[in-house]
């Protein structure tokens, strides 16, 4: 399985820095990067320096929007090329996002595409913020709200610039997504380690590691105030849920809640399957089809879901699953 | 009241609060929910035990069957917040159990 790595964050964040370090570490040797620029001459290209054949730029418009099906044909093509042996056998794609894009359509499109499922899975979305600029754009910009909020990495850039980071903007920060770390970086240098340990990707699973989503103390948080506003929280139940409960409730987040659903990971104990858990996944109103794990990874056997929203009360999401718990509960006993 | 009565008297509830509709929703003594909204008043009652539906939603002296509360949730919805478009569900094949 080949990993995906979305490289966001809000134009002049520092991505194409971060990115032209990652590439030149021997562990992105064999990488290879899709970028993205919005605008009639593209440079980010120029300013990475690595292979030529490993880069391709999209060029025609935001990756978010008008050419999102460009994404998965090039993909598609990239893998074609790999298997064919023209291009180097590159482990792991890197796209870069432009600075306006909306992630949430590209993890879709990694998730849902036939021409690439199966082969290339998202591994992780990294959102570079700039400490200098970061609290205005955050203020002006909805956008750079989503791509924080989706984030399983944030790196904040520029700190050189900035001096010491305010404590109260990393708790912005981490009021708008309190499930992703934050790292501090100069000059884009950073471990590339540190973007990928924690295993954003359970290789095992083949699915994003829920666990370091759900290592984040009971989440809980609303960036409250402020226009388009974001709240995360963390849900969790002793009780097993049935399947059928279980789809009828990702259905009906995704018929009602749509793009406020930004993202929403879990580990779920099904009743009809004790020993396996099910991983989900969701963006928006398109959910991964769930994988289960071979066996619980610790003792803790309480399913446990994530929400990023944007204003969906933590109060309506409870009591929709109880209500539809219950209802095929009723149901099942009906029958028996 | 029955549970899953309590259960949907507290999702209805929830769900005015989610749309940002301001009403009041409570239990009637014959097990039926009354959701008061917009000078709208919506009744929710179990179907008779012998329907192939489970619940009855009674709006402007219409009756309507649902086979789900998500159905209930849908109609409920759709007469109170005229402008909602459902969204069209893109769920991948949910596989039940572990294949």
């Amino acid at each position: 399985m080949i990993e995906a790595l979305v490289l966001t964050g809000f134009l002049g964040s520092g991505k194409t820095t971060l990115l032209g370090h990652l590439l030149r570490q021997p562990a992105f040797s064999r990488t290879a990067v899709i970028i993205n620029e919005f605008g009639e001459i593209g440079l980010d290209h120029d300013l990475v320096e690595v292979s030529e054949e490993s880069i391709i730029e999209l060029q025609t418009g935001c990756l978010c929007c008008k050419i999102r099906n460009d994404l998965a044909t090039t993909l598609h093509e990239m893998l074609r090329r790999r298997d064919e042996g023209s291009i180097t056998p590159f482990t792991r794609v890197v796209i870069e996002t432009s600075g306006l894009a909306d992630p949430a359509p590209i993890l879709q499109t990694l998730m849902t595409d036939l021409t690439i499922a199966g082969r290339i899975v998202l591994a992780g979305v990294v959102t570079t913020v700039d400490a200098v600029n970061g609290a205005d754009t955050l203020d002006r910009e909805e956008i750079s709200v989503k791509q924080t909020a989706v984030a399983d990495r944030l790196v904040l850039t520029k700190t050189d610039l900035a001096g010491p980071t305010q404590p109260s903007f990393i708790e912005r920060l981490r009021a708008l997504n309190a499930t992703a770390s934050v790292l501090a970086v100069q000059w884009g240098q950073i471990d590339p380690a540190s973007l990928f340990d924690g295993r954003l990707y359970d290789p095992f699973t083949r699915s994003l590691d829920v666990q370091s989503w759900l290592s984040t103390k009971a989440v809980s948080h609303a960036h409250a105030g402020q226009r388009h506003a974001v709240n995360t929280y963390a849900i969790m139940r002793t009780d097993p849920i049935r399947a059928v409960a279980l789809t009828l409730f990702l259905e009906t987040l995704s018929e009602h809640c749509g793009a406020d659903l930004l993202r929403l990971k879990g580990i779920v104990n099904i009743l009809e399957s004790p020993d396996r858990p099910a991983v989900i996944h969701g963006v928006q109103h398109v959910f991964h089809p769930p994988s289960w794990l071979a066996r619980w990874p610790s003792d803790d056997r309480r399913s446990r879901m994530v929400f990023i929203t944007r204003g969906i009360p933590r109060g309506w999401v409870e009591a929709l699953l109880d209500a539809l718990d219950a209802e095929v509960a009723a149901v099942s006993a009906n029958r028996s | 009241m029955s549970a899953l009565s309590e259960h949907l008297r507290e999702l209805m509830a929830q769900s005015l609060h989610a749309w940002r509709l301001t009403g009041s929703v409570r239990g009637t003594g014959d097990g039926a929910v009354l959701v008061c909204c917009q000078e709208h008043n919506i009744r929710i009652e179990p179907a008779p035990s012998d329907s192939p539906f489970r619940w009855i939603v009674v709006f402007d002296n219409r009756s309507r069957a649902a086979i789900s509360l998500v159905a209930v949730l849908r109609m409920v919805r759709a007469a109170l917040d005229p402008g909602y478009t459902a969204m069209r569900a893109r769920i991948a094949p949910f596989p039940l159990v572990p294949t």
